[in-house]
């Protein structure tokens, strides 16, 4: 019936007999099957075969560690007082994955950034450059955010994408240059660091100082958390979690308060101070001035402001207390009286008559008073400084026994201190002109006065007052007390070294102390003087080129003093670059530090109860 | 007519067949219910049970019409294809980049889907017309237009994978239809031969979706990501897969069109190997039962129906699994009875409506 209404239309199928029957449709299905044969070749390839590591690709996709910065240990002064502190800090990051994709876009991004917070563009083009742009972990480009910035940062948030505010724990300071050369800064891991493989990019890193010394101790370990991101880097889920380890806490020699009086001594001068306890070595104040700002030196500080402090004619970056070497001047002649006395070449009561000229061949070596001292013996020579008397004495002792002597009080080697780059001062050998006769005398008679072939450092002048003042022991100057982990248990420890012993005969001793005493009370060390308390001091100006009166004002100025006299707690040590006499520019500094040590101590306990 | 289905009709259901039809719905509805994918008007698995229900009315109304009628409407159904092909062009709505959809009321349908239907029985009315015996050269030529016009309405949309796909059921049909093997092989000399003009007229976005097929890592974060993602979701799957809560790669969203063109890695990863095989073999029994329907039609018309409702079915399969697991380019071609996506779903029911009338009239 179907079939003849069909027939019956325009449209007339072929007959049956034009029906290519059953081989072509299986032909088909069998090319099909063979099709379904690859794909499931395909799956057991990616699947069984290659599995794993596809395994490994989607965990890859998913799973973000994200670094949680360890809080930096604190630095204890000798007191339990903190030198050093974490506070949280605004940083500024870049998530380069985030970022949108298209090139002008993104600079777009950051250009709005730069302008709201005033970066240079470049700045922060370059850090992104740096990394993989499908990176997940943040790219810090600017630490130590003011707060306004961050609340513009947060009102654009929505047109920033891939922009970031991170609170992270930042270093502050009890004030912008305190003990920024026994601190030390810190700052980001360099490229050179990161090359090294020690650090991952972003650490904050100690680079100098204590801080680049205890740094293993100091930085801890971060911790981290596993979190699942989906597609678009939004975490759903903290998968796990590791706690960061705070560093380790150290407790130093130092004393806040007098490392504070003695930088507020040093305010507008360069040079050096040193605060020992001859006692034990501890180092309980050390200032290089000018000092660098480390506050700033720890947030990102911008390339002007690094190049200023890098060219500075005076050096900021340089520790005077360590690095610098000068003419210890004047204060050289308590080794040639040490030496003198102990090899019998010299006696107390041997009288030097002083025109303030001495005649050596052809030259003539002035005294630093013009009119002479006249009549002085040995006592009066150390308290009045008198160079002629120390000509005479120095060509009588002769290099090789004060170049004994000088080695014998820890002149010319390291002192040890725990900080990178001690300079070892200089020091004539003892046989140092054996191919010759006999040393230059024009250099023994220099030597006497501490002028010549002799430099130091202040921490080794430290160490050797120290030593005066202890009877002979030369301490490895002490900074770390210990380093403890939070829960109190201690992690290292420094029990006090002793590298040396100066052995003196007590007469010799006991004249050296009534002389020192004396150069305070009624020398050249006058200005130190502080009713109430017995100072021993010794004064020196290392000249420089100094036979002109126009360079009289270019003297570096020392004086080294330890207090009270008869039980000695601390030893000073004032170095003043430039400065001019020793008695009339640092005496009066070492003044102001003992008078803060011993008069405002009790204030100050007051003050903190 | 309608109504009257003969009860000798309803015993030569392929019961089998719609079996493992219902199977892949069931592991479709499963797979999107486990990908928390949102949409506005209603959950995807909602939306997608409403089309299945939809497309069981069209299977229904097809399967109860004799396939000799509708093969006769067969150039009226082509003509208002085209028609909905130009139509789209004009007032379609644009979704990323192409325009493709067209809103009827509260659902939106895609005349390229729906025209593969109309171009079925079409070319069965061409190849089994009497006049159209044997099919020479001179014959096949009329067919060109009716190949080329549609196929360049649907590139302009522009949906590649659609178009492209009129080819493999052309040649399906053409050698089912007894064109002689040597007249076959010419054409598809000739038509390799204009491939590289084919190639001039690509979009840029096309020519880099066959440059990464052919060098994955090219541009891990753009065109090849799709192709990456998928790889990683399928071969993570390992032997068993990871079971529904760990397919990270479908829940997290770093696999693309997830839901649609993409559906199968998401399968591949919840459950693995296995799981795919099992997939794999509903669809194999699928078309077997097709092509045996086709084999066992007694007369060439229900034979070319059947045959060509089954190429229709597995071609879409195998490109689609083929590009999800990197055999081939990347070309958005849904997944029959899986993808989330109404025309297709409606397409694919009525494709199985033909093949169950001509499996219920084969003894006619």
């Amino acid at each position: 019936m179907m079939r003849r209404r069909f027939g019956a239309t325009y449209w007339r199928p072929a007959s049956e007999r034009s029906d290519v029957g059953k081989g072509r449709i299986t032909a088909i299905a069998a090319v099909v099957l063979v099709a379904f044969c690859f794909v499931i070749g395909q799956l057991w390839y990616l699947q069984v075969l290659e599995g794993g590591h596809f395994l490994d690709a989607s965990d890859k996709n998913r799973l973000r560690i994200r670094p949680v910065a360890a809080p930096r240990g604190v630095l204890f002064d000798r007191h339990g007082v903190p030198l050093v502190d974490n506070r949280p800090a605004f940083t500024l990051s870049l998530i380069p994955r985030e970022l949108p994709r298209d090139p002008d876009e993104r600079d777009a991004v950051l250009g709005r950034v730069a302008a709201l917070i005033r970066i240079p563009f470049q700045e922060l083009a370059d850090s992104v450059a740096r990394v993989a742009s499908d990176s997940f972990l943040p790219v810090r480009v600017r630490r130590g955010l003011a707060l306004e910035d961050m609340a513009k940062i947060e009102e654009w948030k929505l047109e920033l994408p891939g922009v970031i505010v991170e609170v992270e724990p930042q270093r502050t300071y009890p004030s912008s240059r305190f003990a920024a050369h026994l601190l030390g800064y810190v700052r980001e891991a360099s490229d050179e660091q990161l090359r090294q493989g020690r650090y991952r990019r972003g650490d904050m890193v100690g680079q100098s100082g204590l801080e680049r010394l205890l740094d293993e101790h100091l930085r801890g370990r971060d911790g981290g958390e596993r979190i699942e991101v989906d597609a678009l880097g939004r975490p759903v889920r903290v998968i796990q979690q590791s706690e960061p380890q705070p560093g380790a806490e150290v407790v130093t020699t130092v004393d806040r308060r007098i490392q504070e009086a003695a930088e507020a001594a040093m305010e507008g001068k360069a040079g050096a101070v040193v605060v020992m306890d001859p006692r034990s070595g501890d180092v309980l104040a050390m200032v290089s001035t000018p000092a660098f700002p480390i506050d700033r030196f720890t947030g990102t500080i911008d390339r002007a402001a690094w190049m200023r402090v890098v060219q500075d004619p005076n050096y900021p970056l340089l520790n005077r207390t360590i690095q610098s070497q000068y003419a210890p001047g004047s204060v050289f002649k308590i080794v040639i009286t040490a030496a003198g006395l102990q090899e019998r070449i010299l006696a107390p009561l041997d009288q030097v008559y002083c025109t303030g000229e001495f005649t050596l061949g052809t030259g003539t070596f002035r005294d630093w008073k013009p009119e002479g001292h006249g009549e002085v013996d040995l006592q009066r020579a150390l308290v009045d400084s008198c160079n002629i008397y120390y000509y005479q004495a120095g060509l009588k002792i002769g290099g090789p026994v004060m170049a004994k002597y000088a080695r014998m009080f820890g002149l010319g080697r390291a002192t040890g201190i725990d900080l990178a780059g001690e300079r070892f001062g200089l020091l004539p050998r003892p046989q140092l002109r054996r191919g010759r006769e006999n040393w230059l005398l024009g250099d023994v008679v220099n030597i006497s006065i501490g002028q010549g072939p002799v430099l130091v450092t202040p921490i080794q002048v430290g160490t050797f007052m120290s030593a005066i003042a202890n009877g002979g022991v030369l301490w490895k100057p002490r900074l770390v007390q210990r380093i403890e982990r939070r829960d109190r248990e201690v992690l290292w420890s420094d029990p006090g070294r002793v590298t040396g012993h100066v052995e003196l005969s007590p007469v010799v001793w006991g004249f050296l102390r009534r002389s020192l005493v004396a150069v305070v009370e009624d020398g050249t060390g006058v200005p130190a003087r502080i009713p109430g308390l017995e100072i021993a001091g010794k004064t020196g100006t290392a000249q420089m080129f100094a036979n002109s009166r126009a360079d009289r004002g270019q003297d570096h100025a020392w004086f080294a003093a330890y207090a009270p006299a008869r039980d000695p707690e601390v030893v000073v040590v004032v170095l003043v670059e430039r400065g001019g006499r020793g008695g009339q520019v640092a005496a009066p500094i070492a003044r102001k530090i003992l008078n803060a040590i011993f008069f405002e101590k009790v204030a100050a306990v007051e003050h903190a109860g | 007519m309608i109504i009257g289905i003969d009860r000798r009709l309803l015993q030569n259901v392929d019961w089998p067949l719609l079996g493992a039809v219902l199977g892949l719905v069931a592991l479709s509805t499963a797979t999107l219910a486990n990908l928390n994918v949102v949409r506005i008007g209603g959950g995807v698995v909602v939306r997608q049970l409403l089309w299945v229900g939809v497309g069981i009315v069209a299977l229904v109304l097809v399967a109860s019409v004799d396939y000799r009628r509708l093969v006769r409407l067969g150039p009226a159904l082509y003509l208002g294809g085209l028609a909905g092909l130009a139509v789209v062009l004009v007032v379609g709505r644009t979704v990323s980049g192409a325009r493709r959809w067209i809103g009827v009321g509260p659902v939106t349908v895609q005349p390229a889907e729906l025209f593969k239907i109309a171009f079925l029985l079409m070319l069965v009315w061409f190849l089994v017309s009497r006049w159209a015996q044997p099919p020479t050269l001179g014959i096949l030529a009329l067919l060109l237009p009716i190949v080329a016009v549609p196929f360049g309405l649907i590139v302009r949309q522009p949906d590649l994978g659609t178009a492209l796909l009129l080819w493999p059921l052309l040649i399906a049909m053409l050698v089912g239809a007894g064109v002689r093997f040597r007249l076959l092989g010419g054409l598809l000399v000739a038509g390799l031969a204009a491939l590289p003009l084919a190639w001039l007229a690509l979009r840029d976005y096309q020519r880099e979706r066959i440059m990464v097929y052919l060098d994955p890592v090219r541009d891990p974060q753009g065109t090849a990501y799709n192709v990456i993602q998928a790889k990683i979701a399928i071969g993570s799957g390992q032997l068993l897969g990871k079971g529904i809560a760990g397919a990270t790669q479908s829940r997290l969203a770093f696999l693309p069109e997830r839901h649609t063109d993409f559906i199968f890695a998401v399968f591949a990863e919840m459950w693995g190997f296995l799981g795919c095989l099992v997939l794999l073999v509903c669809y194999a029994l699928l078309l077997v039962r097709g092509f045996d329907i086709a084999a066992a039609a007694r007369e060439p018309v229900g034979r070319l129906v059947a045959l060509g409702a089954t190429c229709l079915l597995a071609a879409q399969i195998l490109i689609n699994v083929g590009m999800v697991t990197g055999l081939l380019p990347v070309v958005g071609i849904p997944l029959p009875f899986m993808s989330y996506g109404g025309s297709s779903m409606l397409v694919s029911m009525t494709a199985l409506g033909l093949l169950l009338s001509v499996r219920m009239r084969q003894f006619q």
